[in-house]
């Protein structure tokens, strides 16, 4: 009896109330993951109502539907890639990678977890209260006429969540100015702390933007304000300007840590130094600018005058610059580099350079204002943003996921598991999505259950591409479980990285270093001046 | 090659501007997704590892070629942007002889008033070869007008007044979905737009937009109504069997009892229909707060209406 409470006390001590950031970036990852099968689950109900066009058969009615697809968005967004992205990786990595023994403020990282979570529980508690239908971009009028308090926890949650999110970009920014081991200039910052750091400046600035946009229509639903009611003089575009003013940057705030991560990733599995390594640290930055300038892109038909969008159109295109660069700095690494395909490199290459680069292509279709004027608001798009956050950001969170796993766990993966899951998850992805921007161009519009029989076809191949993702995600959790229980110990660097987390035992010790570490170079100090020469002296590679 | 099996039908010279845009902008994405996925591809498995303890070529960077890539796509995406914003203001600028037909969204039907001064509901119609300028906007929520075949859309905003015009249109029927979310029957938010000949255009005029929509008038009064009940978008709301969709389902319910949101019950009757119809907040039903949107039926209309649901089982 005593036993077990002591255990007891121990779990709440060593994990509920730990200030330790990698325990929080954990707990952040595990609550992350219960979410994504949870926004996945909707998800696959959706693709399954899509099976054949017509009112939802295996739903209670149509309004169930409408409810799905915005709880699917909102926990996908909210509740799993950003926190999964900032939090837990940002949480677990950002200290060790630069040297410190935690984040700046300990205390405050615990109080932004369990924010995050009552932000998540608000939402789950819409599942017995009242389920929102407005989708996860909640436009007024039709957000302040939806009865019930389903749109009213919305709120609550966002609000919740955002605080979360600024408390955590506080941290974010303290930690990487002024907790930099002696030698850490930011000449030599991993690239995943470079784009960590851009990212909390990101939602630093545009959370409040979002806050503006929620409250005032929770006032314009409960307190007779007229923000958004165009019969009093209101305006329901201003919504759309502060929510999308902020919701812009957000996907970069879902796509910059990713490409964080691939950046670690790829050069230690091509044994190659990164290629431009200040080319790909400084367009994170451009990004993080530029991504406030273009937000009106998602308002193109919305009712400002055509040409307005010209200016829009023009940030949208140069913002896919920045971009372009990463991923020819990518490819130029892989280059006469000593490619290993293990699980994240995988994910790394064909799955994330591979699929956010038609991502990104599709996204000039939406940027050129005559396209879309025909495309926006259809399935083209919801084709465009999988590519991006699926295809990319949740490609490079399964190769970090299987990357940092022996650093994390002190275990093993199990790497055909691994490989089965990828591939399982790249030909999900595309089955998936790309159908989607077929029937999108051919009169589908988003958010719909009924379409036209001639797009059966295309629909049904992206339903089975979803149940195959599932499968995926699957396998991804079983090798996870599996290699957990599993008694092989990983070493302490078993990819022969040179981030700092890898110079210590897997998993770390409580503070990361017994002595704080002194840094000299970047830590992509790969590969040789000539192969042939590396050979013959055979020098060790760590 | 042709990849017009990509796109629905262009129906308007406009349309096929917009096309050759989105094929222009689908061939420099095939290069560059070509190029990319090439290069990814031969990277990785030319020099992929052979030797366990194989190491890559260590090389940082090379300033040449970044400015290169960086360079070359922005030229590109420059001339996507020129050739967009001179389309852009193409589409902005309507010609100066139109024919206007105001549009208005509401849930979940189009209504389309025309300049002779009658209306129809979900049912355009057009003549072909003139140019049509279309005022959008919305008596409830946001809608969106989405034609396309026209390649256009324009968002239906209450309080706002947002615009688009086409030229010379081929005959024929294409649809008319909303592409902004905008409740539980959005999905079913489907109009219908047909283009005719100028004569029987000059005819659906004079009909006051009746001609050869509905039934002929040799039709019983129950497939009148079914027609009305079609064409007015009654259907978007109500069932013909019992299912509930957003208002109650049609069938099966004549001439039996039903419960009122005030607990009292009424006979299910043609008095109750029209009622129903013409006044919504008269009696509300069981299972319901608030009454039905307004209907512009007359009150003739509304006993065919009842005739129809007569026959529902
Ligand atoms: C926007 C959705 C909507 C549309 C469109 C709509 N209705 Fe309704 N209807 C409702 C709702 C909700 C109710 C229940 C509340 C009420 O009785 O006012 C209702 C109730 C009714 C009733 C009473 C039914 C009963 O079981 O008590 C009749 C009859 C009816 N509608 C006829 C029509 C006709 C005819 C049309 C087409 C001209 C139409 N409705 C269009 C939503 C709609
Ligand atoms: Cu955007
Ligand atoms: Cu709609």
């Amino acid at each position: 009896m005593t036993g077990e409470h002591a255990v007891r006390r121990g779990f709440v001590r060593d994990w509920l109330l730990t200030v330790d950031h990698k325990k929080i970036g954990i707990m952040y990852g595990i609550a992350c993951l219960i979410f994504f099968f949870l926004g996945g689950a909707a998800a696959l109900l959706i693709r399954t109502v899509l099976w054949k066009p017509g009112t939802p058969e295996i739903l209670p009615g149509p309004d169930s539907f409408n409810q799905l697809f915005t709880m699917h968005g909102t926990i996908m967004i909210f509740l799993f890639m950003i926190p999964m992205l900032t939090a837990a990786f940002g949480n677990y990595l950002i200290p060790i990678m630069i040297g410190a023994r935690d984040m700046a403020f300990p205390r405050m990282n615990l109080l932004a977890f369990w924010i995050f979570i009552l932000g998540g529980l608000v939402i789950l508690s819409s599942f017995f209260l009242g389920i929102p239908d407005t989708g996860w971009t909640a436009y007024p009028p039709y957000s302040i006429q939806t009865p019930g308090v389903g749109l009213d926890l919305w709120v609550a949650a966002v609000h919740i969540l955002g605080l979360s999110s600024i408390l955590g970009s506080i941290n974010i920014i303290v930690t990487v100015f002024n907790l930099r081991a002696s030698g850490m200039t930011f000449n030599r910052l991993p690239l995943l702390v470079w784009a960590m750091l851009v990212t909390a400046f990101i939602q630093l600035f545009g959370t409040p933007a979002l806050a503006g946009a929620v409250t005032t229509l929770l006032l314009d639903r409960h307190a007779g304000t007229i923000f958004y009611t165009a019969s009093m003089g209101g305006d329901p575009m201003l919504y759309q300007h502060l929510f999308w003013f902020y919701s812009h940057p957000a996907v970069y705030v879902m796509i910059l840590p990713a490409m964080g991560l691939v950046s670690e990733i790829i050069p230690v599995f091509a044994r190659k130094p990164i290629f431009g390594y200040r080319a790909i640290a400084y367009s994170s930055v451009t990004i993080g600018f530029l991504g406030f300038l273009v937000w009106a892109h998602h308002m193109f038909t919305a009712g400002m005058s055509l040409s307005a969008g010209i200016p829009f159109m023009i940030t949208s295109m140069i913002i896919a610059v920045p971009s372009a660069i990463k991923i020819f700095n990518w490819l130029a690494t892989l280059w006469r580099g000593s490619n290993v395909f293990t699980t994240p490199m995988l994910y790394s290459t064909f799955g994330f350079m591979g699929l956010f680069t038609i991502g990104g292509l599709s996204g000039l279709y939406l940027a050129a204002v005559p396209v879309d004027i025909h495309v926006h608001d259809t399935y083209f798009v919801i084709g465009h943003f999988h590519y991006v956050l699926f295809g990319g950001s949740m490609m490079a969170v399964l190769a970090g996921i299987f990357y940092w796993f022996p650093k994390v766990t002190g275990r093993m993966y199990s790497e055909k598991l691994g490989l089965w899951s990828f591939w399982t998850s790249f030909i999900g992805t595309n089955l998936t999505f790309f159908p989607m921007f077929y029937v999108g161009v051919m009169g589908m519009p988003r958010r719909v259950f009924q379409y036209d029989i001639n797009l059966q076809f295309a629909n049904d191949v992206a339903t089975i591409g979803s149940y195959i993702l599932g499968i995926g995600a699957i396998l991804m959790v079983t090798n996870i479980i599996i290699s957990l229980r599993s008694k092989v110990k990983a070493p302490d660097n078993p990819w022969g990285a040179k981030t700092l987390e890898w110079s210590v035992s897997s998993p770390p010790p409580e503070h990361n270093f017994r002595e704080t570490p002194v840094v000299t170079s970047t830590p992509y100090d790969f590969g040789v001046a000539s192969p042939r020469q590396f050979n013959e002296e055979n020098v060790g590679t760590r | 090659m042709d990849i017009g099996w990509f796109l629905p039908e262009a129906i308007a010279n406009m349309a096929e501007k917009v096309d050759s845009l989105f094929i222009l902008i689908s061939w420099v994405s095939l290069a560059i997704f070509i190029l990319v996925e090439m290069l990814l591809f031969i990277f990785l498995i030319r020099y992929r590892r052979r030797r366990s303890d194989d190491q890559g070529l260590s090389i940082h960077g090379n300033t040449k070629i970044e400015i290169i890539w960086t360079v070359i796509p922005a030229i590109i995406l420059v001339i996507i942007g020129v050739l967009g914003s001179q389309l852009t203001y193409d589409i902005q600028r309507p010609p100066k002889d139109v024919y206007t037909i105001e549009v208005a969204g509401k849930k979940w039907a189009w209504d389309f008033k025309y300049p002779e001064g009658f209306k129809t509901t979900n049912e355009l119609r057009v003549p072909e070869g003139k140019n049509i300028l279309f005022k959008i906007t919305s008596n409830d929520v946001i809608h969106s007008f989405w034609i396309p075949a026209l390649r256009m859309k324009q968002d239906a905003v209450p309080g706002r007044q947002t615009q688009f015009w086409t030229g010379a249109l081929k005959k024929g029927t294409y649809s008319i979905p909303c592409a902004e979310y905008c409740g539980t029957m959005h999905s079913m938010m489907l109009g219908k737009l047909t283009v005719v000949s100028q004569d029987d255009f000059n005819q659906f005029v004079k009909s006051g937009g009746k001609g050869g929509t509905t039934t002929s008038s040799s039709a019983s009064p129950a497939e009148k109504g079914k027609a009305l009940a079609q064409s007015s978008g009654c259907l978007n709301c109500h069932a013909v069997d019992s299912s509930k969709l957003f208002g109650p389902g049609w069938g099966g319910v004549y001439g039996k009892s039903k419960k009122l949101a005030d607990g009292s019950t009424v006979m299910y009757d043609d008095q109750y229909i029209v009622e129903s119809i013409m006044k919504p907040s008269a009696k509300i039903p069981e299972g319901y707060t608030a009454p039905m949107p307004p209907q512009n039926l007359t009150e003739d209309e509304a006993r065919l209406i009842a005739e129809y649901m007569k026959t529902l089982k």
